[in-house]
């Protein structure tokens, strides 16, 4: 076996000890690493560049579009307003009551030994609580020979024409009272009567109530 | 370390990189990457937000042209009702409009008073106000009344009568004198 023999070994040591250099190693690491963090970072930059383009760009068209939306959505509000104010106005309208078709079947009624003195009366409650009523006085004079017989005939008559076109309608005296003096109908003195109706009704339209069917005797009579 | 063998020397050397080392990361997460990241997390935020406001702008837009040609009706039905009551105080025109209508309807003397003005508590009502007035006839017949109190129901559609008081002059047993109370819808000015 041959003899090596290392006559330089001091000099081989201090290089190898140069090059395991534990700090130059580490300087090498870090440079490298800084490198791929360097790297990475560059590589964020540019995604961070293009999402702010792409920003820029959305709110360049956003700018151009704002506008319009503050307008729509204003004109929005505005027509919902006016359409829930039309209807709301609308109820009011339909939901009125007509005195005028009151005051004439008022005055169908009237017979004439019956004379009205006094028609006097309000709107109570409310439409949307359902509550809404009529409320009545009339007040006048009834001649005959049976005066309280012809008042009487004048209530009954209102009912009939006003439940024609009012619901749950009550007509009632409040007062009836002969009076001492009489008075000249066509040639004869005849009594007379004063009396005092409380009338009260739901101006809505009666309900008609529903057509009933046909039934068999009909058809078996023919 | 004596494992590996390292001398002091060394060891200290490893150290002083390691720190650097360490150094470097945290001044790159913190002045570096850590920011970057904050700013582009913000504005993808900020962009997610502008492109919902977008995609909801359309159908806003859309929504409002429907809404629009919905509206048609009620908005030209609104500007009419509106359009009924003349611009100015309503105390001022209120009463000889009154005063006018009854005249043609061959009923002289009618007068007109305010009673009072309130605010509706309906919200859809916010801009209007309910004014009830007086309406004092001393004479007329009740034919004439009834067909006046008609032609006023009809033309003022914003007005409703709530009391109504006929009485016969006993004097005079053709007239009636008539007390009538209206309540009138006028837009605030």
């Amino acid at each position: 076996m041959a003899i090596h023999l290392n006559l330089l070994h001091e000099e081989i040591r201090e290089q190898r000890q140069r090059q395991r250099d534990p700090l130059k190693i580490g300087m090498m690491v870090l440079i490298v690493f800084g490198a791929i963090l360097f790297g990475y970072y560059m590589f964020n930059a540019y995604r961070t560049l293009e999402i702010k383009a792409k920003l820029s760009a959305v709110q360049r068209q956003w700018v151009k579009v704002e506008p319009n939306v503050t307008a729509a959505q204003k004109r929005s509000a505005e027509l919902t307003d006016i359409i829930k104010t039309t209807k709301v106005l609308e109820d009011y309208i339909e939901d009125r009551f007509f005195w005028a078709p009151f005051l004439e079947k008022v005055s169908r009624c009237v017979a004439p030994n019956t004379q009205l003195t006094n028609i006097e009366g309000g709107i109570e409650g409310n439409t949307q609580e359902g509550t809404r009523r009529v409320t009545l006085l009339i007040e006048g004079v009834a001649a005959g020979r049976e005066p309280r017989a012809a008042a009487e005939d004048l209530r009954q008559m209102l009912v009939e024409q006003l439940g024609q076109s009012y619901r749950d309608v009550k007509i009632e005296f409040k007062t009836l009272e002969d009076l001492d003096t009489l008075i000249n109908v066509g040639g004869t003195n005849t009594a007379m009567a004063h009396y005092i109706l409380t009338v009260n009704f739901n101006p809505k339209a009666p309900v008609k109530p529903a057509a009933t069917p046909p039934t068999d005797r009909g058809s078996k009579k023919r | 370390m004596k494992a590996l063998g390292l001398n002091k020397d060394q060891i200290k050397k490893i150290g002083l990189s390691s720190m650097g080392l360490v150094f470097l990361v945290y001044v790159y997460f913190t002045f570096f990457l850590g920011p970057l990241n904050r700013s582009r997390n913000n504005m993808l935020a900020t962009m997610e937000d502008v492109q919902n406001k977008l995609s909801s702008s359309k159908s806003e837009m859309a929504k409002a042209v429907t809404l629009e040609n919905q509206a048609k009706a009620a908005t030209t039905r609104f500007a009419a009702l509106k359009a009924l009551n003349p611009e100015g105080a309503p105390i001022a025109w209120f009463p000889p409009r009154i005063k006018l209508f009854f005249a043609n309807e061959q009923i002289d003397k009618a007068v007109a008073r305010l009673e009072n003005s309130v605010p509706f508590k309906e919200p859809e009502l916010a801009d209007w106000m309910r004014y009830n007035w007086m309406i004092n006839i001393p004479q007329a017949d009740y034919s004439t009344v009834g067909k006046a109190i008609a032609d006023l129901e009809n033309a003022e559609p914003l007005l409703t009568i709530t009391k109504l008081a006929i009485r016969a002059i006993p004097e005079q047993g053709q007239f009636q004198a008539v007390d009538i109370v209206a309540t009138n819808f006028i837009p605030k000015k």
